[in-house]
């Protein structure tokens, strides 16, 4: 079954139609989804600014990252569930949108670094604590940053393309 | 002149124009705008967090809230021009639509709580900096601004799905 083929199925189910016509459903989702976006948001500008040297460098990157992981971990499952909802009640508009995979990705790839590779720095927090995170570590905390305000421009013109 | 007539004047600007013509613009502008709330709220969460009794990453609360508020109210100023120019694009439909109001007021609301927060139970921060849990006055404020905030995050999601968006 192709793409669109799934989306006019996924279109045509009572959930979907549900989704759509119960008019209070969206607005709120899409509410959460926001708030979820801020916790991220919030909980990787301070880990990432850590990370490129310019925030509370006095405290040990890994207890910085220790700190807001599971909050990001919490609000990216938050995130998955209310976007997979959203994607139910408009399969046309997401499915078979290029920005919403690109923002897929995008997504897939921030949290990636965010769960595994920035995790690694937790392992070995007993070397790194205290000191400064390498110069690479740096560079990539800039390039998270930049990766998550695209994210947020991807979401938003999701609903004009 | 009645608010009426400003509002149609300021309907009028080429710059207001501009916003409505531009297919880019506006989606633009929502960008920036939800962006710039991230910060807000992603900010002042920890911060509120800290006050209620939940630990962020310093044990001193004036250390936290001296390093995170800079960035709190460089986004504030961002989320406030983009959303001055969204109200200008179509001031009429904005002045009329109740979830837009109520949620100035809300903001007013949150603003009048910081400013109460920072003339009292913060001057005397110096006696409960590191406190687990903080005292009962920091505790009701960080509760107060979280509870504010998000009512302000949900209103503003209602303003686009209850917006009259007749532009001429």
């Amino acid at each position: 079954m192709s793409i669109s083929a799934f989306g006019e199925w996924l279109y045509a189910t009572s959930v979907s139609t549900e989704l759509r016509e119960v008019t209070w459903i969206i607005p709120n989702i899409q509410t959460f989804h926001i708030l979820a976006i801020a916790v991220v948001i919030g909980s990787a500008l301070v880990t990432e600014l850590r990370f490129a040297g310019v925030l509370a460098t006095d405290r040990p990157a890994a207890d910085v990252l220790r700190r807001y992981l599971p909050w990001m971990k919490v609000a990216l499952i938050v995130l998955l569930l209310t976007g997979l909802i959203l994607v139910v009640a408009e399969p046309a508009r997401t499915l078979g949108n290029t920005i919403f995979w690109t923002k897929m990705a995008l997504v897939a790839g921030a949290s990636l670094v965010t769960l595994k590779a920035r995790k690694s720095i937790l392992q070995n927090d007993g070397v790194t604590e205290g000191e400064n995170p390498p110069e690479a570590s740096k560079a990539l905390g800039w390039l998270m940053i930049l990766i998550w305000c695209a994210i947020i421009f991807c979401g938003r013109f999701i609903a004009y393309t | 002149m009645s608010l009426e007539s400003v509002l149609q004047q300021v309907n009028d600007l080429s710059i207001s124009s501009a916003i409505r013509e531009n297919v880019n613009a506006f989606p633009i502008l929502e960008s920036l705008h939800v962006l710039g709330l991230a910060i807000v709220f992603g900010t002042i969460l920890i911060v509120d967090l800290r006050l209620f009794g939940v630990a962020a990453h310093r044990p001193s609360a004036k250390r936290l809230t001296a390093e995170l508020l800079p960035y709190t109210w460089v986004a504030f100023v961002m989320v406030a021009i983009t959303g001055l120019l969204m109200f200008m694009s179509n001031p009429v439909s904005y002045a009329n639509n109740t979830q837009f109001l109520l949620k100035l007021v809300i903001i007013a609301v949150a603003g009048l709580n910081m400013v109460w927060f920072h003339s009292t139970t913060y001057r005397r921060i110096a006696e409960w900096d590191e406190d687990m849990p903080p005292p009962i006055a920091a505790r009701v404020s960080g509760a107060v601004s979280f509870i504010l905030w998000v009512t302000v995050i949900f209103l503003g999601r209602w303003i686009g799905f209850t917006l009259e968006t007749l532009f001429f």
